[in-house]
């Protein structure tokens, strides 16, 4: 059997070699966002950092952690998808090869062994190539996150043998998950069917399709409806995944949406014609294209928006939650000095600590690192419309949970350690609203944190002008205190250090996997070009010039691609709904922002990916003299 | 029409016991294509035997049937109704993998398009059936094959490099690597020039004439002629049968048959 592998292979290798990439690439990626999970997960605390440098490498190595196990998640979900589906299409795209080993005897189990057996040779082959990949992989992420500070300089993803037991685990058992279901349809292709070449003779629709098309799109309608109720993080998460579940329940219901708008299609003269006929005829083939494409578009549209439209929404909620003019930006409780000053009608100073926050006693306890709020309860309520909870901290050695909602709701008692003072366990007795910007995990008073922490921490102070104020001198005094912006420049200042973070997390976790998506794309136009030549040859035969027949297929795969862009679009338009619930439910303000640049980069850079490699697949595919395909069958 | 029966017809040859000794034979076979209004009767109600060790001809107007009914002698097609038996074994209700052992061991097919794996030699191509049986042919065995087809000297080219006819002569070779006990032929010749096909129709007469059983479909009166005996089928029914006839006694009959 072995042979006949290897036969097909020397004729059909674009296929194979596809499928090996996809395994190749889908190994490496897992295995480096591992790697790098790992490694930023046990980074040590180098010894003898002061509290505040201690807060800030363990806040960006927690991110680094958060960002890593997203990358590997989306790293496995693109794998296992694009694996399986290249896999599936490969063994359709060989149909009636193997309806014409079933004509001279194969059985069901044959025909299995065949196609299993190929699929471990390749998951090997592909895990093989994918693990040096992997190593490189690792290097490209690691430097991310050094480039983004969340990690040290030297920072790299370490090697660790076991990996090499996990890679290989990801890429046969993908490849096995992906041609089960494919090997199990080709066993019952009936033998008759090589008789008849009337190119796609199975039917598209599929019950697995159907099945993993609605069970995906409940699961993803669902989560639209549970975002509202997840929180800032939560909320993200569950939107995000609200547009995956939908992308896969597209994809797979592709086949029923594509020769609907192949209908749309102006069709004009023959060129037209034959594009949208294969489009019609080629169900199969349209839906492999238009899967990575929709899985792609949704993934990166719905991140981005997601993480573009909770900054906005942040920044909205930041305006309207802060009162005043000013902002001085000092260190320590300057807020006695501000208040002093001729012309300031109040002033809100608020000093930022490194909090840990911990549960629990003996060996059972958990930490948690965060930030915390040292404030005058009363000039805080003043500077923050809507926060006006903070006034419980009046009641003395108590905390108040604050919009980062980090540290536990009110009720509960948790063990304080700020800066380098462990203040014993407080009582947790109101909480301010959470707000979906993130901010401090607790409020404090200066009584309850020793002064000497409070005086070389960094603060800042909300100023609001008394309505006789001479502005520039209040301005002078403050700036002699440290540097003072006003409320919407300090907000704008925030909110584009806020953006720099959003561009950045984007970048590492949909970047190596946009990429992969753009392979899988690629691949399926290889892979869905291959057996084509004959058909090519048939059209020029009917008077086509070599020219109009990659017209029509340069057509088709626009089409294609237009409808993988508009499912895309669907997708993600479900976590455009979790984030207008989201905010609306957080901020009061439903909020939505698309990134249009992005959706047009997007766009533009798939159309050509797309063109370019159907033409390059159709013009090798029209290389020989037409007539010399006509005679083989197969 | 004209009744055009010469010899009383029930269902077997002269010289057979009904029941025995019948390679394939067929009980009130009948095959439906689509349902309602648009139903189609490709086979209905055909009795039939074919005879051990005998090369007969099925003819007939263009979809009457033949095609379907020898998909359903060789297992390839489920029946509505009726039996089918090859040698002692009912096959009607053959499981798949049964079935694909049939293919493999029993019976040998040959169409009219060739079919053979354009990835794989001439001499690959033979092998498959065996090898499909978990067999690894001795090489000896599968150039003999195609020897006997006068093919021994191409045993290492792929499909595309060989001429139709001795691409038909090479799925000849695989059907009959594994010594079947019947030949289906649907159209061996159809795609053949008239010199191709002769050589086709020659290597076929040897086969029988060493009592290879063989069932062959064919719009030409004159491949017709060189068999046993004619079936003809009209409208899924059998219309009529000759033994032992004249190429132009097989064009009469087809011309009336199609009037
Ligand atoms: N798969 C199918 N689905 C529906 N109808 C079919 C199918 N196969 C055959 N038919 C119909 O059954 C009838 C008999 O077809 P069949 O192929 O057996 O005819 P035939 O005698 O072999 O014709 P030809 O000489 O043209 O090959 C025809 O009317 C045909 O349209
Ligand atoms: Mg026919």
């Amino acid at each position: 059997m072995l042979g006949l592998s290897r036969a097909t292979f020397r004729q059909r290798w674009p296929l194979f070699v596809g499928a090996a990439l996809t395994v190749c690439i889908g190994v490496a990626l897992v295995q480096s966002s591992l790697l790098v999970l790992i490694s930023a997960a046990t980074l040590p605390v180098p010894a003898g950092l002061a509290p505040a440098a201690r807060a800030a490498f363990v806040e960006g190595s927690t991110t680094a952690v958060t960002l890593s196990a997203l990358t590997l998640a989306f790293s496995a979900f693109l794998a296992v998808f694009i694996v399986s589906s290249t896999f599936a299409f490969t063994v359709a795209q060989r149909r009636p090869e193997l309806a014409l080993l079933r004509l001279v005897g194969a059985g069901r189990g044959a025909m299995r062994r065949l196609l299993v057996g190929e699929a471990v040779l390749l998951a090997i082959i592909g895990t093989a190539a994918g693990i040096p990949v992997g190593l490189a992989a690792t290097r490209f992420q690691s430097g991310l996150l050094v480039g983004l500070g969340m990690v040290p300089d030297g920072f790299n993803g370490e090697w660790r043998s076991w990996i090499l037991g996990v890679s290989a685990g990801v890429g046969i058992g993908v490849s096995l998950a992906g041609v089960l279901v494919a090997a199990r349809r080709a066993g019952r292709v009936r033998p008759l069917e090589a008789l008849r070449d009337t190119g796609d003779s199975a039917r598209v629709m599929t019950a697995t399709r159907w099945v993993a098309g609605l069970l995906f799109l409940a699961g993803g309608i669902a989560l639209v409806i549970l975002t509202p109720i997840g929180g800032a993080a939560g909320g993200q998460a569950l939107g995000g995944n609200a547009a995956l579940c939908l992308a896969v329940a597209l994809s797979a219901l592709s086949p029923l949406l594509v020769p609907v708008v192949a209908r749309l299609i102006p069709v004009r003269g023959p060129v037209g014609e034959l594009a949208v006929a294969a489009l019609g005829d080629g169900v199969r083939r349209s839906a492999a294209t238009a899967a990575p494409v929709i899985v792609l578009v949704g993934l990166v549209l719905a991140q981005a928006t997601m993480l573009t439209s909770t900054t906005a929404a942040g920044a909205a909620e930041q305006r309207r939650a802060t009162a005043g003019d000013l902002v001085l930006d000092a260190t320590g409780p300057v807020g006695g000095d501000v208040t002093d000053l001729p012309g300031v009608a109040w002033a809100s100073t608020e000093v930022v600590l490194p909090l840990t926050v911990s549960w629990g006693s003996g060996d059972d306890v958990e930490r948690e690192d965060g930030q915390a709020l040292v404030v005058d309860p009363a000039a805080y309520a003043t500077a923050h419309p809507g926060r006006e909870a903070v006034e419980a901290l009046r009641g003395g050695r108590v905390a108040v949970a604050g919009p980062g909602a980090g540290a536990g709701s009110p009720g509960d008692t948790v063990g304080v350690l700020v800066g380098g003072s462990d203040l014993g366990p407080l009582p947790i007795v109101a909480g301010v609203p959470d707000a979906i910007g993130g901010g401090a995990d607790l409020l404090l008073t200066a009584d309850a944190v020793p002064a000497a922490e409070l005086a070389a921490a960094p603060s800042r102070t909300v100023v609001a002008l008394a309505p006789d104020a001479d502005r520039d001198r209040v301005l002078a005094a403050l700036a002699a205190l440290g540097t003072v912006s006003t409320v919407p420049d300090w907000i704008a200042a925030d909110t584009a250090a806020r953006e720099t973070t959003t561009v950045a997390v984007f970048t590492v976790i949909m970047g190596l996997g946009g990429l992969y998506a753009l392979i899988g794309v690629v691949n399926a136009v290889v892979v869905g070009a291959a057996p084509r030549p004959a058909e090519f040859a048939t059209a020029r035969l009917s008077g086509l010039t070599r020219r109009q027949v990659l017209r029509a297929a340069l057509l088709e795969s626009a089409a294609v691609t237009t409808v993988g862009l508009l499912l895309g679009g669907l997708a993600a338009g479900g976590s455009f709904i979790a984030v207008l619930a989201l905010t609306a439910t957080m901020t009061g303000v439903a909020t939505l922002a698309v990134p249009w640049a992005l959706i047009g980069l997007l766009a533009g850079g798939l159309y050509l990916v797309t063109a370019v490699t159907s033409a390059l697949a159709t013009w090798s595919g029209t290389r020989r003299a037409p007539v010399s395909l006509l005679g083989a069958t197969t | 029409m004209v009744p055009v029966t010469t010899t009383t017809f029930a269902g077997s040859f002269p010289g057979t016991a009904p029941g025995t000794a019948a390679a394939v034979a067929l009980h009130g076979v009948t095959r439906t294509y689509g349902r309602g209004p648009t139903a189609v009767r490709a086979v209905d109600g055909v009795d039939l035997e074919f005879p051990r060790g005998a090369w007969t001809a099925v003819m007939g107007p263009s979809g009457s049937g033949k095609s379907t009914l020898l998909h359903c002698a060789a297992g390839l097609e489920r029946v509505d109704g009726g039996r089918v038996r090859l040698g002692d074994t009912d096959i009607t209700a053959a499981s798949d993998d049964e079935l694909a052992a049939l293919r493999r061991e029993r019976i040998g097919f040959v169409f009219q398009g060739y079919h053979l794996i354009g990835a794989l030699t001439a001499e690959q191509n033979v092998a498959l059936p065996l090898r499909l049986a978990g067999r690894r042919p001795p090489r000896a065995e599968v150039r003999a094959a195609l020897s006997m087809v006068g093919l021994g000297d191409r045993a290492r080219h792929r499909p595309r490099e060989l001429s139709g006819g001795q691409q038909q002569r090479v799925a000849i070779a695989r059907a009959m690597v594994t010594r079947p006990e019947v030949l289906f032929a649907d159209e061996p010749t159809g795609a053949l020039d008239s010199a191709s096909a002769r050589t086709v129709l020659d290597l076929l007469a040897a086969m029988a004439a060493r009592g290879q059983t063989i069932v062959m479909v064919t719009h030409d009166p004159a491949a017709a002629a060189r068999a046993g005996a004619v079936v003809f089928l009209r409208d899924g029914r059998v219309a009529d049968r000759l033994v032992g006839a004249s190429a132009h006694d097989v064009a009469d009959r087809l011309v009336r048959l199609e009037a």
